[in-house]
């Protein structure tokens, strides 16, 4: 295992190096630089202006020989200055991002594990019942609906037509990442929980919707497919209980895939979730990654993608060593 | 065991449904109540009070106005009046002089200001020439990176005493007397710039210009961003936090010296800007009541008029005309073969193409006719203005009767065509942008009814605005292409259709004529009136260049944007214009009317 895990290691390194050089040269490739942003509507503007500028930001150069001084930086920790943050790029997409984006992305996926992972056991043990169809249609709905459209229609029913109808004693606020005027230096920890949650209920309940629909149909398939199994029906037969046949020895199988979602997922959480974030003006990852391309603010894009790369590749290989934990079968020599 | 295995879901989801269904309490609104103000925005800045501007961003621009004074600035009405400098020079007091040669040539001009004895920096210290000398010298400076040093590169101040400067410009600036050097606070920043000026002194800035920016960076940062907030500010707000990605809020500064009527205590004393980057999710928080006001940047033409549906003596909507110019630029360039085989290098075609399409029936139609039709490339309220520029009113018989001078007949399907050639060709702009998107619909279909086949060809503004698209005419990149210029009605020049601003491989693609349009005649004129200093005189200058290019219409006029904003009913002083542009300019007025604040400044 430990030669296996170390061989993985190694092979990250050169997968890393190929995918910086793919992401650097998909982000400076694009039409339009930072120095178009300056000059946009700036009839003052001169040829000269401009050859000064790009000089100034490194344009002036090759893409390659960017790409070296760029990998060379980051190599030491440096990614570049964030023009459109006006920050150190890794520290700004670190400090200021990544944190906003867990504190929404993470609960979100534990709350949906929380109610999917049962959902899905009931539904599954319930095939074809009125309770099955209500959950697989619930799936449906909530799968199809696109974020674009049921952000805005949560904002419109708890910010502006709940408090509308109640006077204002029911209403959450429409966006945002708290209070403005609630500094978290002064107020108690309980004030600022409060404060947080109420900034969190609509786009945390919107991101964690899509993801019960997504892993309560996951479930159910799996466990549906276990239930199935000659295994289950021998402990059936020899006379378990019903509960001890499920969670005990249907579930344990039935899990492993919810190992390879959560796996791909993680990274995910930490990449942010662009729409929701923008829809309820949370400043997270996707929303820096997003703001990033289109101010042509590379730095801040690079940083972010390498991260989630990273991630990405070290993900996967934790998920192949946690099947190996959860599945005696499955062993890497 | 047996129970508990079996009621773990409904715990499970118990817990969930309690996380998620998280307190439905009341939010706190926005109003006069603590006499503050809550403006929200779709922008938020990279950084604040940079005096030398190294961003262009609207938003930047629009919340240094709160923190921001300047020796003496526009209002409204384009007129000057004095803020730091205790009056506004002109030519009948003496302050503004120019200087002419044995000709009558202005060979230079300079402009003397006198620094109000009370003008202080918001920690109580005095504003002094010494801060404006600093500002031009870092301005003038070839490590800083300013987009353009126009006009600065050729000023010069020299003191005449304590409290007054000369600033003089050589060779002669035309606006001398309308902008105002910028000040800088040399106190504040001195030791932080010195250590920049030595680490970078004796780097080249031709070959080490990366490391030199590298180096602004860090020493502008250090005073203009949420981590290292402005330290003191000359304006009559200042900032005290910013959180990023979410708030900045700024209050009242007490060193401030222009007093509102009847006493700061009555106007507002705090304001705080909400960045909402969604636009949606901005219209949702006016209609939530938890925004007084918006930002000059936030909101669509589109949905103004959905919020101004739903106003309910809640809020009022404003649709202000603004600086900007939408038009559709016709490829010139009689290189380019489509150019050549579709005669858009003739004038007769263009003049044909303008008057196939009906733009006051589009305004009305998609703008309830808010948006001013233009007819020249200059703004309605600029002096300069040509207020009988030719225009050119919907008459698709004349403009068949053009293109049939010009060779081009309705061929079978009704498409013109001369030589077995079609009239086809493709019009761009900045695909996503709805407006422009519409617009593009109705005229397509205005022109197909003239037999003008037009191929939408829409590209991401990223694409459109990279200098090798947008000043690609030369290279056939477009054929038509629509987008907006944005320029200060009051310091209008005519650069954009000289033939020195024509985009070549030369300058890089990078001048901003972009239909390529050459006149000599204009450009003599355009020559003639960068150095005319009577403005009777360029009037006329501009009234015959607005001609010639009326005539040729290397571009199409199509109308003057408005910008849309709303605020709560009892705020006063919260206004702009295509002058002020933004409505921090009149900051320190800005108030409740419900808190005493008197009104002295209406939204037109």
């Amino acid at each position: 295992m430990a030669t296996y895990t170390f061989r993985r290691i190694l092979q990250m390194l050169p997968l890393l190096l190929l995918i910086s050089l793919i992401i650097y040269a998909l982000t400076a490739l694009q039409p339009g630089d930072p120095v178009d942003q300056l000059t946009l509507g700036n009839s003052q503007i001169t040829p000269a202006d401009i050859a000064r500028l790009k000089a100034a930001y490194g344009l002036d150069q090759p893409i390659y020989l960017r790409y070296f001084y760029w990998l060379v930086q980051a190599l030491h920790g440096d990614f570049g200055w964030s023009r459109s943050f006006s920050a150190p790029a890794a520290l700004y997409v670190f400090q200021e991002r990544l944190p906003n984006t867990l504190l929404l992305t993470v609960p979100a996926l534990l709350i949906a594990l929380l109610i999917a992972v049962p959902l899905g056991i009931y539904s599954a043990m319930r095939q074809y019942s009125l309770p099955d169809y209500v959950l697989t249609f619930f799936s449906f709905v909530a799968f199809s609906t696109p974020v674009f459209w049921l952000g805005p229609m949560v904002l419109w029913l708890f910010a502006i037509w709940l408090p509308q109808v109640t006077g204002g004693a029911v209403s959450l606020p429409p966006g945002g990442l708290g209070s403005p005027d609630l500094d978290p230096a002064t107020a108690g920890f309980w004030a600022v929980l409060g404060d947080k949650l109420k900034y969190l209920a609509l786009p945390l309940s919107v991101l964690a919707l899509r993801e019960i629909a997504v892993i309560l149909r996951f479930m159910r398939a799996n466990m549906l497919e276990v239930l199935n199994l000659d295994y289950v029906r021998t402990a059936r037969a020899k006379g378990l209980p019903v509960s001890k046949v499920v969670y005990k020895h249907a579930l344990r199988n039935a899990v492993i895939p919810i190992i390879t979602l959560l796996s791909l997922a993680i990274p995910g959480l930490f990449g942010g979730a662009i729409i929701t974030e923008t829809v309820f003006s949370w400043p997270g990852m996707g929303r820096a990654i997003f703001e990033g391309l289109v101010n042509k603010d590379f730095n801040v894009v690079l940083a972010s993608l390498t991260f989630i790369s990273l991630l990405t590749l070290i993900f996967s290989l934790l998920a192949d060593l946690a099947y190996a934990a959860v599945d005696p079968r499955i062993r890497y020599d | 065991m047996k129970a508990s295995n079996k009621n773990a879901p409904r715990i499970w989801l118990t817990l969930s449904l309690l996380l998620t269904g998280a307190a439905l309490t009341g939010a706190a609104l926005a109003g006069p109540g603590n006499n503050s103000l809550v403006v929200g925005t779709s922008q938020e800045p990279p950084n604040i009070y940079d005096p030398w501007a190294t961003n262009n961003l609207a938003i930047a621009s629009e919340i240094n106005g709160y923190m921001g004074a300047s020796l003496v600035s526009k209002d409204n009405n384009g007129d000057l009046y004095a803020d730091i400098a205790i009056s506004v020079p002109t030519l009948a007091n003496g302050g503004y002089k120019l200087t002419k040669n044995a000709k009558g040539d202005v060979t230079s001009n300079s402009v003397t200001y006198t620094i109000r004895k009370d003008a202080k920096w918001s920690d109580g210290t005095p504003i002094t020439v010494k801060d404006f000398q600093f500002w031009l010298r870092v301005e003038q400076d070839e490590r800083v990176p300013v987009p353009s040093r126009d006009p600065w590169d050729k000023a010069k101040i020299s003191v005449v005493d304590g409290d007054t400067f000369t600033i003089t410009y050589d060779p002669p600036y035309l606006f001398a007397d309308q902008v105002s050097p910028p000040v800088a606070p040399s106190v504040s920043m001195a030791s932080a710039w010195n250590a920049f000026d030595t680490a970078t002194a004796k780097l080249d800035p031709k070959t080490s210009a990366k490391a030199i920016n590298d180096g602004w960076v860090k020493f502008i940062a250090g005073f203009t961003t949420s981590r290292n907030l402005p330290k003191v500010v000359a304006g009559p707000f200042r900032p005290t936090a910013w959180r990023a990605g979410n708030s900045l809020t700024m209050v009242r500064n007490a060193n401030y010296w222009r007093t509102p009527k009847g006493g700061s205590d009555k106007y507002v004393q705090s304001v705080q800007y909400r960045f909402i980057p969604n636009t949606n999710t901005l219209k949702v928080n006016v209609l939530s009541g938890q925004l007084d006001a918006l930002s000059a940047v936030g909101l669509t033409f589109d949905q103004g008029i959905d919020l101004q549906r739903s106003e309910r003596s809640k809020y009022k909507t404003y649709f202000v005309p603004s600086a900007t110019w939408e038009h559709i630029d016709i490829n010139g360039f009689s290189g380019v073969q489509k150019v050549k085989d579709l005669d858009l290098d003739d004038r007769r075609v263009r003049q044909a193409l303008l008057y196939s399409i009906d733009r006051a029936a589009l305004t009305k139609a998609l703008f309830q006719s808010k948006q001013q039709v233009s007819n020249t490339f200059v703004n309605p309220i600029s002096k300069v203005y040509k207020k009988d520029a030719k225009d050119y009113g919907f008459d698709p018989a004349k403009a068949k009767a053009l293109f049939a001078a010009a060779g081009w007949t309705p061929g079978s399907d009704g498409v013109l065509t001369k030589g077995g050639k079609k009239f086809a060709l493709n019009f761009t702009t900045t695909a996503g942008n709805t407006t422009r998107e519409r617009v593009q619909q109705i005229l397509q279909a205005q022109w197909k009814s003239v037999g003008v086949q037009v191929n939408i060809q829409n590209y991401p503004s990223s694409v459109v605005f990279a200098q090798d698209f947008i000043g690609g005419g030369s290279n056939g990149k477009w054929d038509m292409l629509m987008y907006a210029w944005t320029a200060d009605p009051s310091l209008e020049k005519g650069n954009l259709f000289t033939s020195s601003q024509i985009p070549t491989a030369a300058n890089g693609y990078s001048g901003q004529n972009e239909p390529g349009w050459k006149n000599a005649e204009y450009d003599a004129l355009w020559t003639q009136a960068g150095s005319e200093f009577d403005l009777a005189q360029r009037v006329k200058l501009f009234d015959r260049m607005q001609s010639l290019w009326a005539e040729d219409v290397p571009s199409l006029p199509l109308y003057f944007r408005v910008n849309v904003y709303t605020k709560v009913p009892t705020l006063a002083n919260y206004t702009f214009s295509a002058y002020t542009l933004y409505p921090s300019w009149n900051a320190y007025q800005i108030g409740w009317t419900a808190k005493g604040a008197a009104e002295i400044d209406v939204q037109k």
